[in-house]
């Protein structure tokens, strides 16, 4: 059962990560690779602060802040310039920005991993079990952002918008919806989310170094194509469904020495099955 | 494209002539010490560690007018603990004048290493690298600190034999030689003393993929009801997995390796009552003069309180030098291969005793492993 | 124009890498033979020549066929643990080290092609992008499995006691000949033309008539196959070969060279990755501290730059005026042939002449005038050249 509350957190905060990837993929037509490296960001951000003795929103604050800046500041100078370029140029271009970032993160700070503590190691008991505070609020705070953002887009504005956009963006440009304006809110709102993911990640891991970013990057980068990249609700799917694998097969000793081979297989196979991920749809080229 | 090549040829040239050409300059009267860790890059606690310590005994022995007026020289490249980058800078020491070497600082690099300077018959004395392989690259591979197999069994016999823990949860590295080799050893004695994985002890294990979530696993132990937990990693994890212990409500003693050595600065938020303890052969807060000096040297120097490995470092050093002392080593012009000859029966030949930061009375085998006693610290948290 | 003149530059342009590659082993060989040549630079230039055969393979898939792949780390550690496998057999049975290399060689690359094979067939039907993450999730999958192998000594690595010593710089040199041979000589071929044909534009391609899938598929385990003999290389002269020297930064450094040395550019790659490789070797024994920092921070902005300065819109203007330079630069070095070429369009004409088995025209579709296609395709392809 804790197992599967654990599995929970964890497809959460991926799940919160894929959602940056499907909403960039879905409005840009690009991979953002370096989304897992803001995620970085973020985590440094709220060590600085929680070692300043700031209070935890405040450290929140300070990651949104940073997230979202570094994500506009990408957007404005690697990916707007080439919006025309072929989709192989940006994404190139966007592994040099998750290289970057990595690469500043290990000058300013050191290469080192450092301590840090969100919120004190506490838990109450549940089911049975005991659970950590920890996860109860990602828990929480997750479901409610995804259901925020899942309103956002259905019922104002700018989110129909951003269906447009992402529906056909000539066609919405002719409009008069500010297509550029568009991409760099997608932007904005994806390094939030970003900014949340890194916090409930420091809440369940409390250790910050300058990689921590790529491996739950690539992960829920997974996750969303598993659940079919360009859909919201895939994204969610598929970043829960790989949280509960994941901690299922880390907690089996048997399995436990494969389980990124397991999760990187779980993602071939559904590409095997339905190459569009589970929720995607399929869409016809044109010339 | 034709300019690109013309430009690329001259480079080429030059370079050619770079590399070829950059003969080594005589002159210098010098002993020269080679060895080579990863000293950038994630890894460069241990790498500068052990160059630190090393290069404190080097600047010891010059203070003291080197081997009979002969002053000591350190030489160390950059690994990334790589075993490519490690035979290379090997072969770039040897061909720059290395007389004798302390190997690499991890395991895999020092295997290459050492493999390397078979060819050359080059001393390796590694000061930290405890995988059993690394010491069976040859006759000339020895190393200072304790190894894998030697703590894997204190561990077992520790927990089993003094500790009378009945369920011990193990927590490994898949992708770390070190933690890999300790779990083999742990494994074989716990087999030899009769135990059975599963029902007296569990096992859970990670790698470089999955190096900062272990909530999945702390959680699995502590279901197992586990009532120890035996950590053969290093310290950055070993604190990770103490604290989300604690998280999880899982407050049992923890024992580790050499490697836990600091893990004290990663252990903010673990249970009070939680009793983390190490294998070690050095402890830095002992009050032996030889270590509060170096101890004093190394926080004047660096600021900041010496490990295992800047111990090692030292040891390392100061072995060669004595047992160069011992074999009368007179000539300063001396190859790399003859040295290895003098200072080989001298290591193995048990007359030769070296009581240093990390152990008292210290003597090698022929097959290259120290013979010392190792101590439990408990850390203070 | 006459034919003499014409075959002249025909072999300038297409053998030049050949003259490099060759002249550079000559090189080593005689430094080599007069005792000149160190241990540590045979090392360095066995490491140049497997980096130039990386750089071209992946060149294949990048530059020519437009996927992107991120696992050319994976199947060059396919194919340095079977190469090793291999070898550490063989030297049980043949006694000549060469031949058990080259054996050693060949059943590498076959299995590194064999597991592209097997990644690509399920992967290449799909879009581009995601062969990018299928790529990197199998180098990571690979790794995964490799550390857990007893038999293939697990996180410590596979023990080689026969590495093959100095001379392995010649074989080194001698792949990366036979590497850039064979895929120059394919992109020339009317199968490279189908491979760029799609990179260029996939529909337009296969409404030609293109296999898109089974040339995709070709190039794919083509690239495959010699990651897998570079893996086989770097096998013969490493010990401990453990699968953490292939993780996924290592692909991205090969991506680095491409990119460097210019997408679909062979002779560009040749430079980036005995330039990178170079600069890397000499960072590393020259230099301590914090260089590892500042490489990937160096890498990293090589590829925002090379990418932005050969596509942005607002680097136009800097990109016209340094190929004005480069041009003037040009003229100014071969006057001779330069003046030869005014005014009339460049050496890429005379596609009849280029010996591909088939005749040109049966190569692309009947309803468009040959003429006017020609045309299109070599403006195109002197554009790539030059942006490289």
């Amino acid at each position: 059962m804790d197992t599967l509350i654990l599995g929970l957190c964890y497809g959460g905060i991926y799940a919160l990560i894929a959602l940056g990837y499907t909403m960039v993929y879905g409005i840009a037509k690009m991979l953002n690779f370096a989304h897992g490296d803001i995620i970085m960001a973020g985590a440094y951000a709220i060590f600085v602060v929680l070692s300043a003795q700031g209070h935890v929103i405040l450290a929140l604050l300070a990651a949104i802040v940073v997230c979202t800046a570094l994500g506009l500041l990408s957007e404005r100078l690697a990916y707007r310039p080439l919006r025309s370029a072929s989709p192989l140029a940006v994404l190139i271009t966007a592994i040099g920005v998750s290289y970057l970032l990595q690469s500043l993160a290990q000058i300013f700070f050191d290469s080192q991993k450092r301590p840090v503590t969100v919120l004190p190691p506490e838990s109450v008991p549940m089911f049975g079990t005991t659970v950590s505070v920890a996860s109860l609020w990602t828990l929480a705070l997750c479901t409610v952002i995804m259901v925020v953002l899942t309103l956002f887009i259905k019922k104002t504005r700018v989110g129909c918008a951003m269906l447009a956009v992402s529906e056909d963006r000539g066609a919405a440009q002719l409009m008069g919806i500010n297509v550029n304006f568009i991409i760099a809110l997608t932007f904005a709102i994806g390094s939030a989310l970003a900014a949340f993911a890194s916090l409930f990640y420091l809440m369940q891991t409390s250790v910050v170094e300058p990689t921590l970013g790529a491996m739950p990057g690539i992960k829920a980068f997974t996750a969303a194509v598993i659940g079919g990249i360009g859909s919201i609700p895939g994204a969610m799917v598929g970043g829960i469904l790989l949280g509960v694998i994941e901690t299922f097969s880390s907690s089996s000793p048997a399995l436990s020495p494969y389980t990124t081979a397991i999760e990187f297989g779980l993602l071939i196979v559904i590409l095997l099955v339905r190459p569009v991920g589970l929720f995607g749809k399929k869409r016809r080229e044109k010339v | 494209m034709k300019n690109l090549v013309r430009i690329f040829c001259v480079v080429l040239a030059v370079s050619f002539c770079a590399i070829a050409f950059t003969a080594c300059g005589g002159g210098e009267r010098v002993y020269v010490i080679g060895g080579t860790g990863p000293l950038s890059g994630e890894n460069s606690a241990y790498g500068l560690a052990v160059m630190r310590g090393a290069t404190i005994a080097i600047d010891e022995i010059n203070r003291d007018g080197g081997l009979n007026g002969v002053q000591f020289k350190l030489d160390m490249k950059h690994d990334a603990c790589d075993a490519e980058q490690a035979a290379s800078a090997y072969l770039t020491l040897i061909e720059s004048g290395m007389q004798v070497s302390i190997g690499s600082v991890t395991s895999g690099a020092a295997k290459s290493f050492a493999d390397a300077a078979a060819e050359d018959n080059v001393l390796c004395l590694t000061p930290s690298a405890s995988a059993d392989d690394v010491i069976g690259a040859g006759a000339h591979s020895f190393r200072v600190c304790l190894g894998d197999p030697q703590q894997g069994t204190i561990a077992a016999d520790e927990l089993v034999t003094n500790g009378g823990y009945t369920k011990i949860g193990v927590i490994y590295d898949t992708s770390d030689i070190y933690s890999e080799g300790l779990y083999n050893a742990f494994v074989a004695r716990m087999t030899e003393l009769g135990k059975t994985a599963g029902t007296d002890y569990v096992v859970q294990s990670f790698d470089n993929s999955n190096k900062s979530n272990f909530t999945a696993q702390v959680n699995a132990l502590k279901n197992a009801n586990c009532d120890v937990l035996f950590l053969p990693i290093y310290y950055g994890e070993a604190g990770l997995i103490a604290r989300q212990a604690t998280q999880a409500d899982f407050k049992v003693p923890i024992l580790g390796c050499d490697g836990l050595d600091g893990v004290k600065d990663h252990l903010e938020g673990v249970d009070a009552s939680v009793v983390v303890r190490y294998i070690t052969p050095f402890d830095a807060s002992s009050t032996d003069a030889r270590i509060k000096n170096f101890v004093t040297e190394y926080q004047n120097r660096y600021n900041e309180t010496p490990n295992q490995f800047a111990a090692d470092g030292y040891d390392a050093v100061m072995i060669i030098f004595k047992a160069m002392q011992a074999a009368g080593i007179n000539d300063v012009t001396i190859t790399a291969s003859e040295l290895c000859e003098a200072l080989k029966p001298i290591l193995t030949g048990g007359e030769f005793k070296y009581t240093g930061l990390t152990g008292a009375d210290m003597t090698w085998t022929e097959g290259g492993s120290c013979n010392k006693a190792a101590n439990i610290v408990t850390v203070a948290h | 124009m006459t034919v003499t003149a014409e075959k002249k530059k025909f072999r300038l342009k297409y053998y030049g890498n050949y003259l490099l590659l060759a002249a550079v082993l000559l090189l080593l060989i005689v430094l080599d033979v007069s005792g000149v040549l160190k241990r540590s630079s045979a090392l360095t230039f066995t490491r140049i020549g497997y980096s130039i055969i990386l750089a071209v393979s992946l060149n294949l898939v990048v530059g020519f066929l437009g996927e992107l792949s991120l696992g050319h780390a994976g199947f060059m550690c396919v194919g340095a643990y079977v190469g090793c496998l291999t070898s550490n057999y063989l030297y049980t049975v043949i006694d000549s080290p060469v031949i058990v290399v080259l054996l050693a060689l060949a059943v590498g690359g076959v299995a590194a092609a064999l597991f592209g094979l097997l990644i690509g067939l399920p992967t290449l039907r799909l879009k581009g992008d995601y062969l990018a993450i299928v790529t990197l999730a199998f180098g990571e999958i690979i790794r995964t499995v490799c550390r857990n192998q007893e038999f293939l000594g697990g996180a410590m690595g596979l023990d080689n006691p026969n590495k093959y010593g100095k001379e392995l710089y010649i074989i080194a040199f001698l792949a990366a000949l036979v590497t850039v041979a064979v895929i120059q000589n394919l992109m020339r071929s009317k199968h490279g033309r189908a491979i760029q044909a799609i990179r260029d534009n996939e529909i337009a391609a296969r409404a030609m008539g293109v296999n898109v899938t089974y040339y995709k598929l070709v190039g794919f385990v083509i690239a495959a196959f010699f990651a897998g003999i570079a893996g086989v290389i770097y096998g013969q002269q490493v010990s401990p070969i453990s699968s953490n020297a292939f993780d996924y930064n290592y692909s991205i450094d090969i991506l680095v060279m491409v990119v460097l040395g210019g997408m679909g550019n062979i002779t560009g790659s040749i430079i980036a990755a005995s330039l990178l490789t170079y600069i890397d070797v000499t960072l590393v024994s020259q230099l301590s501290g914090n260089a590892v920092m500042y490489k990937s921070l160096i890498y990293a902005l090589i590829l925002i730059f090379m990418i932005l300065w050969n596509n942005a819109p607002f680097m136009l203007p800097a990109r016209d005026w340094v190929r004005g330079k480069f041009t003037d630069l040009r003229r100014a070095l071969f006057r001779r042939r330069a003046a030869e070429s005014e005014g009339e369009p460049p050496a890429t004409a005379a596609w009849d002449k280029i010996p591909t088995k088939i005749p040109m025209d049966a190569l692309l579709s009947t309803d468009i005038v040959p003429e006017r296609s020609h045309g299109g395709e070599r403006k195109e392809d002197e554009n790539e050249s030059m942006g490289s």
